[in-house]
């Protein structure tokens, strides 16, 4: 294990598994380490980059491209300003070329962005939309029908379809009832994904859909197509019903999101990765500047993984990277690096709970230089073989900007890559 | 500093961790229902959300057992370590069914045959000396018809098979080498000592090779079947007794090592997180107690692993690591030490689960959960198609080779062999024809 072990990611969400990706792709040593999995097993499966901005005009970007320029000007800070623009575009096409290869093509660039119906029948910017996808396109005016499974109860056709109604969607809603799925008492995305796999279910399914039909050209379903990274049960959907067929992600576990963590999984292992789940980094041990170990959580006793150098991209607050307390205290959880937040608790949140603006505690994360190294005030590292990478680094609002993959894309590809040379 | 060979006596002991208390970790996001490879395959197991965080939340202070599903757990622990939050979804489950098993709320039928299934030093005790009858009876098919009717163990359960010799008969017979400069423990596990010797002898002859002297004290079962099958009383006698007989070995400075990931898995973590047992002495055991795979990367690091003259083995295997190995924690250590034998191609399972889980397999009313959950494994073996397949875990091989027909090794019996001593069994009939 001491022989040269180039590079210890500890994470597994898109940052990691990109850094990752890009490091044994150019066959580095690399190992990643994760608590368990996360992100990607909630996120919709689409890659958003930047959907509102301003954030509080509230109106959807037209072109992520360049209205990216605009926000890289505005904050020099922001993860984005560390990748520029085409650092983002580079990622975004080399993660289009693997789907694509995986036979689950993600489509569209920096030019536009789409319009997605969302599973309360919002519109939804995002940069890349997988294949299944698609046909919910909100910009084309072709009529569609929203179609719910009554055994899964996590998605509501008719509050999809009402709401859309209301900004001038044409759309339906129809709710299903399959016998076949009554057998199960307990129906997720999981299970009925399995069963999408057959085709005398998918006949059924078919069977009940196609008379309800009416005027729609298009069908929308909940995110259930098959857990595989494969264009084939949404092919067979739209070759028995004669009309295009889309998914609208929803409540976790995210099928689409599932997909591309399996593509990535693959095209590390592949290029002789290694991913370790379960294993939570819990410290470090350092010398002179230099980390020379982080320390998993383990059986009666910590493990030691030693590497020349190390990513951390273990998430901000909502990712349990960072942990705060009523203390006003904030903590980065394995390498414990300088958290950037007001020092005040007062001062993390803004008077109204709404506030447009939103609140200071959602740019929390740690800040790093142009090598994307963690810092403590100034461009000094606080180590020198230490870097970060996606949601854990400050200064961006990714939810509400709606650039939550898109950020852990493109640090993630970049620092992979720096740490690749 | 302190040899990686030699025990650490000045630990921290760190406390222990609540088991309950951790539901309150979860923050609903279903992750562990898509790795749970028991409820993908039937609805008599919710999955791990609805068991352990949700129904747990009922059955505190001693309350009666709000449900009976949580018995269809497997306890392979896939849950946990998928889950973001650090939920301890299997123990939470483990504890549950003792809960079960306390209230007495099992038929007589699975009491008896679960009593029976989670004692394998009492059945290797009283099976062993009588080998080809207790075969007989064991896998006759006489034998099966009555252990399905009247006990509810499955006709075609991966039950092990009697050695006609034990391993520490064969141990006895040998002198300690001469030329041994260190000592280390081995804790063998009840199938090495009745049904599988070979994997013993295997581990004894690599560890000599790198200049161990090998002790191989008085031990018991490490009480996993019986923490798995709720008897958590038992279980606790076992292991005491087990700190009993190997703590002084410990405290004059000797790591154990095992070649079954349960038992050492039982020794790390199961049994003193589970029983609630964090004596001085059982968490010093704990402390230094490693999988064997493990402890040899750890000489590898420190430049002390035997790695020259390795013979090559020139084969294409499918390499399975078990659920209670992947739940040390510690990565995939049998890899590492298997890529250092010459011409040896390893190709790795990403199966879940064999599904036989110790004895959940062996039962009647899971018997075909079990295969089901395998399914996945078995087509990959036999994708892979070699000879014979690798495998850290006794019944996990038992399982693999009863749905496969392909036999199934022990990663140390490979190193063993490219070390040049005569391999055994399965391995023996591979390697053979090709040296």
């Amino acid at each position: 294990m001491s022989n040269n072990n180039d590079v210890l990611v500890v994470g597994a969400g898109l940052a990691g598994l990109t850094a990752v990706w890009q490091l044994a792709a150019q066959q580095k040593k690399v190992r990643l380490v994760s608590k368990g999995w996360g992100a990607t097993h909630w996120h919709s499966g689409c890659i958003d980059v930047l959907g509102y901005y301003p954030i509080d005009e509230g109106q959807p970007v037209e072109s992520p491209g360049v209205t990216l320029a605009k926000l890289i000007a505005d904050q020099p800070e922001h993860p984005y300003a560390l990748v520029g623009v085409a650092g983002v575009e580079t990622a975004l096409t080399a993660f289009q070329t693997l789907c694509a290869e995986a036979g689950y093509p993600l489509h569209g660039s920096l030019d536009k962005n789409w319009l997605l119906p969302s599973a309360v029948g919002t519109f939804r910017p995002t940069c890349l939309a997988p294949e299944t996808m698609i046909a919910g396109d909100l910009r084309r005016d072709d009529p569609m029908l929203i179609v719910g499974i009554k055994q899964l109860v996590d998605f509501y056709p008719n509050i999809v379809a009402e709401n859309l109604v209301k900004q001038g969607v044409e759309a339906a809603h129809l709710m299903l009832d399959l016998p076949k799925l009554a057998q199960r008492n307990f129906n997720t995305p999981i299970s009925i994904g399995s069963i999408m796999a057959q085709a005398d279910f998918r006949k059924d399914l078919v069977q009940q859909i196609k008379p309800k039909l009416g005027k729609a050209k298009r069908v929308g379903l909940p995110a259930i197509l098959g857990r595989q990274p494969s264009l084939a049960i949404k092919e067979d959907l739209e070759k028995q019903l004669g009309v295009p067929v889309f998914e609208i992600p929803g409540l976790p576990p995210s099928l689409p999101g599932m997909r591309l963590h399996a593509i990535l999984l693959q095209a590390i292992e592949r290029a002789g990765g290694r991913v370790y789940h379960g294993l939570e980094g819990v410290g470090i041990e350092n010398e002179g500047g230099r980390v020379t170990a982080v320390l998993t959580e383990a059986a009666s006793r910590p493990k030691a993984h030693r590497f020349e150098r190390y990513v951390v991209a273990t998430g901000g607050i909502l990712g349990g990277g960072i942990v705060t307390n009523h203390h006003g205290e904030a903590r980065e959880l394995v390498f414990d690096l300088p958290v950037t937040l007001p020092e005040s608790r007062l001062d993390w949140f803004e008077q109204d709970f709404m506030d447009p603006k939103g609140h200071p505690v959602y740019r929390a994360g740690l800040t790093v230089n142009a090598q994307f190294q963690p810092v403590n005030g100034g461009s000094q590292p606080v180590y020198e073989n230490v870097y970060a990478a996606g949601i854990t680094l400050s200064h961006s609002e990714v939810i509400r900007e709606r650039s939550f993959e898109g950020v852990a894309l493109s640090t993630g590809f970049a620092v992979g890559n720096l740490l690749a040379q | 500093m302190r040899n990686v060979w030699e025990a650490d006596t000045t630990l921290e002991l760190e406390a222990a961790k609540p088991v309950e208390l951790t539901l309150d970790h979860c923050i609903k996001c279903n992750i562990c229902v898509t790795v749970c490879p028991v409820s993908a395959v039937t609805d008599l197991f919710p999955g791990p959300k609805y068991e352990a965080p949700q129904a747990g939340r009922f059955r505190q202070n001693k309350q009666p057992t709000p449900d009976y599903s949580v018995d269809y757990c497997s306890g392979c622990r896939a849950c946990n370590l998928a889950c973001p939050t650090g939920v301890k979804i299997a123990e939470i489950n483990a504890r549950a069914r003792n809960d079960i098993v306390e209230e007495d709320k099992q038929s007589g039928r699975n009491k008896l045959r679960n009593n029976l299934v989670a004692r394998p030093e009492l059945l290797g005790k009283f099976g062993q000396p009588v080998a080809p009858l207790a075969n007989f009876l064991l896998h006759g098919g006489i034998g099966r018809f009555f252990a399905d009717k009247l006990l509810g163990i499955a006709p075609k359960a991966p039950l092990p098979v009697f050695s006609r010799e034990k391993f520490s008969g064969w141990l006895k017979k040998r002198s300690a080498p001469a030329n041994a400069t260190r000592k280390i423990v081995y804790f063998r596990g009840c199938s090495t000592e009745y049904f599988e010797p070979r994997v013993g002898k295997a581990a004894v002859q690599v560890l000599e090779a790198n200049g161990f002297e090998v002790l191989v004290p008085e031990q018991n079962c490490c009480g996993l079947p019986l923490l798995s099958n709720g008897e958590f009383d038992a279980a606790r006698g076992y292991h005491e007794s087990n700190i009993k007989k190997l703590i002084d070995y410990v405290k004059q400075g000797y790591v154990i090592v095992g070649t079954s990931t349960s038992c050492t898995l039982t020794l790390k973590e199961e049994a003193p997180e589970l029983l609630d047992y964090f004596t001085e002495d059982a968490r010093l055991l704990a402390a230094n107690t490693f999988d064997l795979n493990e402890f040899l990367t750890m000489l590898l690091d420190a430049g002390e692993l035997k790695t020259d003259g390795l013979r090559p083995i020139p084969l294409r295997l499918a390499y399975h690591q078990p659920c209670q190995f992947k739940a040390h924690r510690i990565g995939r250590p049998s890899v590492e030490i298997m890529d250092l034998i010459p011409e040896l191609e390893i190709v790795e399972s990403e199966a879940t689960c064999c599904g036989v889980a110790g004895t959940y397999g062996y039962k009647s009313e899971k018997y075909q959960v079990a295969m089901d959950v395998g399914r996945p494994l078995f087509e990959f073996i036999h994708e892979v198609n070699g000879p014979v397949n690798v495998c850290d875990s006794e019944t996990c091989r038992w399982q693999i080779t009863a749905a496969t027909g392909q036999a199934s090794v022990h990663p140390i019996e490979l190193l063993s062999a490219a070390y040049g001593y005569p391999p055994e069994g399965e391995l023996a009939k591979v390697l053979l024809p090709l040296s």
